[in-house]
C-alpha cells in the first residue's frame, strides 16, 4: 500500500524544478568527476582567457580616449581651442595669462615648452601645477626632469632660463613618459614675443577633430587640408607638436588587434567546449532514460556551461588585472600609458560580467539542438557536407583584382589606391577564410590518397572528414598573422625609408632653424611650428652665433640664409605627384620664396647643393623645411642660381635660416640645437633635421612593431592551445581504435605522428599561407604605396614568429603523455 | 567456407578435464606458470597453456576469469610478473616493448570485441593498415587489401567508412585486417561478442576457414560455447589459472 501511494506521490509530482535543476547542474559540472571538473576547468581558462583579453582591449580604448582628452590643454590659446571664459570662479574678472607654446626636441623626442606670466593671483593655471611658474623658475614632467639631470646642461637645460622649481602632475601628462615643460615669464617679455598670447581660461576639451592630423605627419608630407572648426580667430594660428592620435584610428587600430587576439580565443573557447562533449552528452542521454523532459537536460547543459563561464569571468578579471601594467607599458601610441588609464567603466564591468555568461547560456543550448539527445543515447543531426568549391571564388577574385593593379599598373588618385588595395586585400582576406575548409579538404584528401605511411593517412583522413572543423581550430592565425606581417614589414620598409626620405644621410643630419617665414601662406609644421612671422631675425648676431655653431665639435659646416624680401627661385617638388599643387612632370612647379647664401658657407654643407662656378652668392630656398627642401630627394646635387648679392653684402641683411651640417651625433646636434634655441632668434620651430622626424615615426613605429609582436605571440600561442584541446577532444573519441592499434604491433611514434599531423599540418599550412599571403601583400603595398621596394622585417619578426610556432607545436606534443596513457592495454580489455 | 567441425557435432560428454598445464604437442606458443597482477587484484596465478603450431585454441572462462589477460600476455601485450611465455621457441616475455611490438606487427594479427577500425579511414585502408605499419607501399598494400573483399562477402563495401558497416561487416572487416598480413598466429578477443548469433557463426565460419587455409594458429576467447566449439580444443580458465578440456574431436 505505501509502495503505490508512493508511486501515485511520484507521479503527480512537477518533476525537477528550476532551482533544482541548478543545482544538480552545478553538481554535475563540479562534482561530477575528474573527467567534468578537467572540462570545467579548461572552459573556465579559456573564457578567462578570452575575457581578459576583451576587458584589456576595452581599457584600452579608454586608455586612448584618456591619453588623447590630456592633451587638450596644449591647445589653449590657438584657433582651434574655444577662448573660455572672461571671469574665473565667483564671478570675478579673471587676469589674463600670457601664453606662448611652442615645442621642443631632444633626440628624436618632442617635448612641449609653454612659457607663461601670470598677470594676476587669478590668472589661469595649468593642469599639475598648484600656482603659475614665477619668472626665472621652471616645472618639468617627471621624464623631462629626469633628462634634465642626465644629460649635460649645454645639450638641454641652458635652453631654458632659471631653474627647475618643480614637477608637473600627472593629471597634466598624457604619459609617463610625456616631456613637458612650463617656463615662467614676465608679462612684458611675453608681450614682446611673437606667438604670444592672452588666454583667460586653459583647454579642458579637445578641439572639434583635434585629434591629430598634424604630429602622425611630417613636415614634409606637404599642404594638408585642415577640417579642424576655426572658432577662436584671435588664437594663435598654431598646431602643438604632441596632439595624440585621432580617435578614429586608435579605434581602428584597437579593434583589429582585438580581433586577432579575440578570434583565436573565441575558437579555443569553441574547441573546449567539445572536450568530454560525448561522455556528457551520454550522461544526459541516461538522464533522459530515467525520464528527465529535453528541457531539463538542455537547463542542466546551460547551468554547465554558464558555471563555467562565470568561474571564466572571475579568472578574466584576474587576467585584466594582471595584464594591466604590462600591457600600458606598450607605447602603442608612441609612449606608454599610466596604469591607471587602463580602467573600465561600470557598464563595461556589468555588460562582461553579464553579458558574457548569458551568451555562454546561449551558446550552450544553440549548441545541444545540433544533436538529438533521445533516451536511447545520442544521434548528430547534422552530418557535415563537404565544402564546395564554390568558396575558392573570392579568394580567387582578390587575387585577380590584385594582379590586375598589378600588371595594369595602380590608380593615379590616392583615394583610388585606396580603393584598389582595400579591396582586394579585403577580398583576399575573407576569400582566405571562405576558401579554408575547402582548401583543407582538398589537401587532405590529396595527402591521403598519395601517402604510405600510416599515420599521414589517419591524420590526412581526420583532416579530410570534417575540413570545417580543421580549418576553423587555425582559422584565427589567418587574420592576426596576416595584418601582423603587412605592419611589421610595412613599418620595416617606413624605417627604412625615412633616414633617407627626402635626401641622402648626410641631408638627414643638417640641422634646420627656420628664423623666419618668408611667406605667410606657409603652412603649419607637425613639430610645432607657427606660420605668419614675416619678419626676418636680425643680421648682426649671426656671425658670431655661426661660430660658436661651427666650434661645436661634429658640426661640419654652417649655412647662415639671408632673407631678400620677394625675392623667389623655381620650385622643385620631386617628391609631390604630378598636377599635385601645380607640379610637372620633372617636378618642376611654382615659384618658391628665396634667400641669398654665401657659397663658401654653403661649400661646408654639401648636403644642401651647390653654387654655380665663380659666384660668390647664390639664391637658395626659403621656409626650411616648409620649403622646397621639404619635396625633393637629390638637393646634394642641385646647383642652385647665382645672385647678384656681393658676398661683402650679406651680414647686413636679415637672417631667415640657419643650416648646419653636423655627424648626427646626438650630443653634437643637441648641443648645436640648444645654442640655437638660447640665441636671439625666435625659430618658427625647433631646429629639427630629417632625422628627428624619422626618429619620432620610427618610435610611432615601434610601438605598433611591439603591439604586432603581442598579437603574433598570443595569437600563435592560443592556436596551439586550441590544436592542443582539439587533439585531446579527438582522442577521446578514438580512444579504443587507437588503443588497439598499438596493441596490434602500431608503434607509438606512429600515433603520435597522427596527433602531431593532425595538428602541425593545419597550424603550419595556416602560418606559411597567412605569412606568404602577408608578404605578397606587403610587397605590393611597399612599391605602390610606399614608393620603394619592400624591406624585410628585422630578425626578431622571424624569431618571433618561429618561436610562437615552436611553443604552439610544443603545446601540442604536450597531448602526447594523454595518448601514451589513454592506448594502455587495460581499454581492450573486453572482461 | 565452413568450419571443419560443427558446434552440434560436439558435446560435454567428449569432454573431461585433465588438470593444469600445458597440454598440447608442439608448443609453438607456450605460457608457463603465468602470474599478473592489476593493482592488488589478481589476474593470473600460475596459468600455463601450450598452443600447437596450426592448431585452434578456444580460451574459456566467466567474466573476470583471467582469459583475456592470459591472450594479452600469450601476445606481448602484458608481461607477467613471473612464469615465461614461450613463442617459436624464443623467449617472448624478456624481449623489450619494441620488439614485442614487432613481432605483434609482423607475426600476429588480432581481432577484437568491437571499436577497433580506425573511424576515419575507408575499409580498404583499415585493411592496409598493418601492411602500411609494416613499411609495404600504398599500392601494394591496398592491392592486397582488395583481395579479402570478395572472400569475406564485403565486395563493394571498400570505400565505406566504420560508421557506414553493419557491426557484422565490420567484424569481416576486422577480420580481414588480422589476416591480411599473413600472421603466423591469430589473436582474437571474443570476435563475436557484439554480433548476433547469424553474424557470428558467419564471421567464425570465416575466421576458420582463413585460418586453416593460411596455416595460421588461433588463439580464441570467448565465453560462447558456440564460438569455442570451432576450435580444435578447449580450455577454460578459472580465478587465473587454466584448466585443460581435452575431448574427442571428430
Amino acid at each position: 500500500m505505501s509502495g503505490a501511494g508512493t508511486l501515485e506521490r511520484d507521479a503527480g509530482r512537477p518533476g525537477l524544478n528550476g532551482p533544482g535543476t541548478v543545482g544538480l547542474g552545478l553538481r554535475l559540472a563540479v562534482n561530477g568527476g575528474r573527467e567534468a571538473v578537467t572540462r570545467l576547468v579548461i572552459l573556465a581558462v579559456a573564457v578567462g582567457l578570452g575575457v581578459g583579453l576583451l576587458l584589456t582591449a576595452v581599457a584600452a580604448t579608454n586608455a586612448v580616449t584618456a591619453w588623447n582628452n590630456r592633451h587638450a590643454w596644449f591647445w589653449t590659446g590657438t584657433q582651434q581651442a574655444a577662448p573660455g571664459p572672461a571671469t574665473a570662479r565667483g564671478g570675478q574678472q579673471s587676469a589674463p595669462l600670457w601664453w606662448h607654446p611652442t615645442s621642443d626636441i631632444y633626440d628624436g623626442q618632442t617635448i612641449s615648452r609653454f612659457d607663461v606670466a601670470a598677470t594676476g593671483a587669478s590668472s589661469p593655471v595649468p593642469p599639475g601645477l598648484s600656482h603659475d611658474p614665477a619668472p626665472g623658475t621652471y616645472y618639468a614632467s617627471p621624464a623631462l626632469a629626469a633628462l634634465l639631470r642626465s644629460v649635460p646642461a649645454d645639450q638641454l637645460a641652458d635652453r631654458y632660463p632659471g631653474h627647475l622649481a618643480g614637477i608637473i602632475g600627472d593629471a597634466a601628462l598624457p604619459s609617463p613618459s610625456s616631456l613637458v615643460i612650463v617656463v615662467g615669464r614676465t608679462p612684458a617679455q611675453l608681450a614682446t614675443a611673437v606667438g604670444s598670447v592672452k588666454v583667460t581660461a586653459i583647454a579642458t576639451t579637445m578641439p572639434n577633430g583635434g585629434g591629430g592630423n598634424g604630429a602622425i605627419s611630417s613636415a614634409r608630407n606637404g599642404p594638408r587640408q585642415r577640417s579642424q572648426a576655426n572658432f577662436n580667430p584671435n588664437g594663435l594660428r598654431y598646431t602643438p607638436a604632441d596632439i595624440g592620435i585621432p580617435a578614429s584610428g586608435s579605434d581602428l587600430i584597437l579593434s583589429v588587434v582585438a580581433l586577432a587576439i579575440l578570434l583565436p580565443v573565441l575558437i579555443f573557447i569553441g574547441t573546449a567546449t567539445r572536450l568530454s562533449a560525448a561522455r556528457r552528452e551520454e550522461r544526459f542521454a541516461a538522464m533522459r532514460l530515467v525520464g528527465a523532459t529535453r528541457t531539463q537536460v538542455s537547463a542542466l547543459a546551460t547551468v554547465e556551461s554558464t558555471a563555467a563561464a562565470v568561474a571564466g569571468v572571475a579568472a578574466g578579471f584576474a587576467v585584466f588585472s594582471g595584464l594591466r601594467i604590462p600591457v600600458a607599458g606598450i607605447p602603442f601610441v608612441a609612449q606608454p600609458f599610466f596604469p591607471g588609464e587602463l580602467t573600465l567603466s561600470l557598464f563595461d564591468v556589468i555588460v562582461v560580467a553579464v553579458g558574457v555568461p548569458a551568451a555562454a547560456a546561449v551558446a550552450a543550448r544553440l549548441a545541444l539542438r545540433r544533436v538529438n539527445i533521445s533516451p536511447l543515447g545520442v544521434t548528430r543531426r547534422v552530418t557535415p557536407k563537404p565544402p564546395g568549391a564554390w568558396r575558392v571564388v573570392p579568394l580567387l577574385l582578390g587575387l585577380a583584382e590584385l594582379g590586375f593593379w598589378a600588371g595594369h599598373g595602380h590608380p593615379a588618385s590616392i583615394q583610388g589606391q585606396i580603393q584598389a588595395f582595400v579591396t582586394s586585400f579585403a577580398l583576399i582576406i575573407t576569400g582566405l577564410f571562405i576558401a579554408g575548409p575547402w582548401l583543407t579538404m582538398a589537401a587532405a584528401r590529396l595527402m591521403a590518397r598519395r601517402t604510405s605511411r600510416p599515420g599521414t593517412l589517419i591524420a590526412a583522413r581526420r583532416i579530410g572528414d570534417d575540413p570545417r572543423a580543421a580549418f576553423r581550430s587555425v582559422s584565427g592565425l589567418v587574420l592576426a598573422l596576416l595584418v601582423t606581417t603587412v605592419a611589421t614589414i610595412a613599418i620595416a620598409t617606413q624605417d627604412a625609408k625615412n633616414p633617407t626620405r627626402f635626401g641622402n644621410v648626410a641631408e638627414s643630419h643638417v640641422l634646420t632653424a627656420q628664423i623666419s617665414a618668408s611667406s605667410a601662406a606657409a603652412e603649419n609644421g607637425g613639430l610645432g611650428a607657427r606660420s605668419g612671422i614675416a619678419n626676418p631675425g636680425p643680421a648682426a648676431p649671426a656671425a658670431p652665433l655661426a661660430a660658436r655653431l661651427s666650434a661645436v665639435p661634429g658640426v661640419q659646416g654652417v649655412l647662415v640664409v639671408r632673407a631678400v624680401p620677394g625675392l623667389t627661385i623655381p620650385g622643385r617638388f620631386e617628391n609631390l605627384g604630378v598636377n599635385e599643387f601645380g607640379v610637372n612632370a620633372d617636378g618642376s612647379g611654382p615659384p618658391v620664396p628665396a634667400g641669398v647664401v654665401s657659397c663658401a658657407q654653403l661649400a661646408t654643407v654639401p648636403a644642401l647643393g651647390r653654387c654655380p662656378a665663380g659666384a660668390a652668392t647664390a639664391k637658395f630656398p626659403a621656409d626650411g623645411f616648409n620649403g622646397p627642401l621639404g619635396f625633393n630627394s637629390k638637393v646634394d646635387t642641385y646647383t642652385w642660381p647665382a645672385a647678384d648679392v656681393p658676398a661683402a653684402g650679406l651680414p647686413a641683411l636679415g637672417v631667415d635660416g640657419i643650416d648646419m651640417a653636423t655627424n648626427g651625433a646626438t650630443a653634437t646636434v643637441e648641443r648645436a640645437r640648444t645654442l640655437l634655441e638660447a640665441s636671439v632668434y625666435p625659430t618658427v620651430s625647433p631646429p629639427s633635421s630629417y632625422a628627428d622626424i624619422a626618429a619620432r615615426d620610427n618610435s610611432q613605429n615601434s610601438g605598433y612593431q611591439q603591439l604586432a609582436n603581442v598579437v603574433i605571440g598570443v595569437s600563435l600561442v592560443i592556436a596551439g592551445c586550441t590544436l592542443a584541446a582539439g587533439i585531446a577532444a579527438g582522442l577521446a573519441e578514438r580512444k579504443r581504435p587507437f588503443s588497439l592499434l598499438r596493441l596490434t604491433g602500431a608503434r607509438l611514434s606512429t600515433l603520435r605522428g597522427v596527433v602531431a599531423l593532425e595538428g602541425a599540418v593545419p597550424l603550419l599550412t595556416v602560418a606559411v599561407v597567412a605569412i606568404g599571403t602577408g608578404f605578397g601583400a606587403a610587397a605590393m603595398y611597399a612599391t605602390e604605396a610606399q614608393n620603394r621596394p619592400m624591406a624585410a622585417p628585422g630578425l626578431a619578426y622571424y624569431l618571433l614568429t618561429a618561436g610562437g610556432i615552436i611553443v604552439s607545436l610544443a603545446i601540442i606534443a604536450a597531448t602526447f603523455p594523454i595518448l601514451t596513457r589513454i592506448t594502455g592495454p587495460e581499454t581492450a580489455r573486453n572482461d | 567456407m565452413t568450419p571443419g567441425h560443427s558446434a552440434a557435432g560436439r558435446s560435454a560428454a567428449n569432454l573431461r578435464v585433465t588438470g593444469h598445464g600445458p597440454g598440447a604437442p608442439g608448443k609453438f606458443i607456450e605460457a608457463v606458470d603465468l602470474s599478473l597482477s592489476f593493482g592488488s587484484t589478481p589476474a593470473l596465478r600460475g596459468a600455463s597453456l601450450g598452443v600447437a603450431k596450426g592448431e585452434i585454441v578456444a580460451v574459456m572462462g566467466p567474466s573476470g576469469s583471467g582469459k583475456s589477460t592470459l591472450l594479452h600476455c600469450l601476445a606481448g601485450i602484458l608481461v607477467p610478473s613471473s612464469g615465461e611465455v614461450h613463442f617459436n621457441g624464443m623467449r617472448l616475455d624478456r624481449l623489450s616493448d619494441d620488439k614485442r611490438s614487432a613481432l605483434r606487427r609482423d607475426r600476429f594479427g588480432f581481432v577484437f570485441q568491437s571499436g577497433q577500425l580506425v573511424p576515419e579511414l575507408t575499409a580498404e585502408e583499415n585493411v592496409a593498415l598493418p601492411l602500411l605499419l609494416s613499411g609495404m607501399r600504398r599500392g601494394p598494400a591496398m592491392a592486397a587489401a582488395r583481395t579479402w573483399f570478395p572472400t569475406l562477402g564485403l565486395d563493394g563495401l571498400e570505400s565505406r567508412r566504420s560508421g557506414e558497416l553493419s557491426g557484422g561487416q565490420a567484424q569481416r572487416v576486422a577480420l580481414a585486417r588480422g589476416l591480411v598480413a599473413g600472421p603466423e598466429v591469430l589473436f582474437a578477443d571474443e570476435p563475436t561478442g557484439a554480433l548476433d548469433s547469424v553474424s557470428g557463426e558467419l564471421v567464425m565460419n570465416l575466421l576458420v576457414t582463413a585460418a586453416r587455409e593460411q596455416g595460421t594458429t588461433v588463439v580464441l576467447v570467448t565465453h560462447d560455447a558456440r564460438v569455442a566449439a570451432y576450435a580444435d580444443r578447449e580450455v577454460v580458465v578459472r580465478d587465473g589459472t587454466v584448466s585443460t578440456l581435452t575431448g574427442a574431436k571428430p
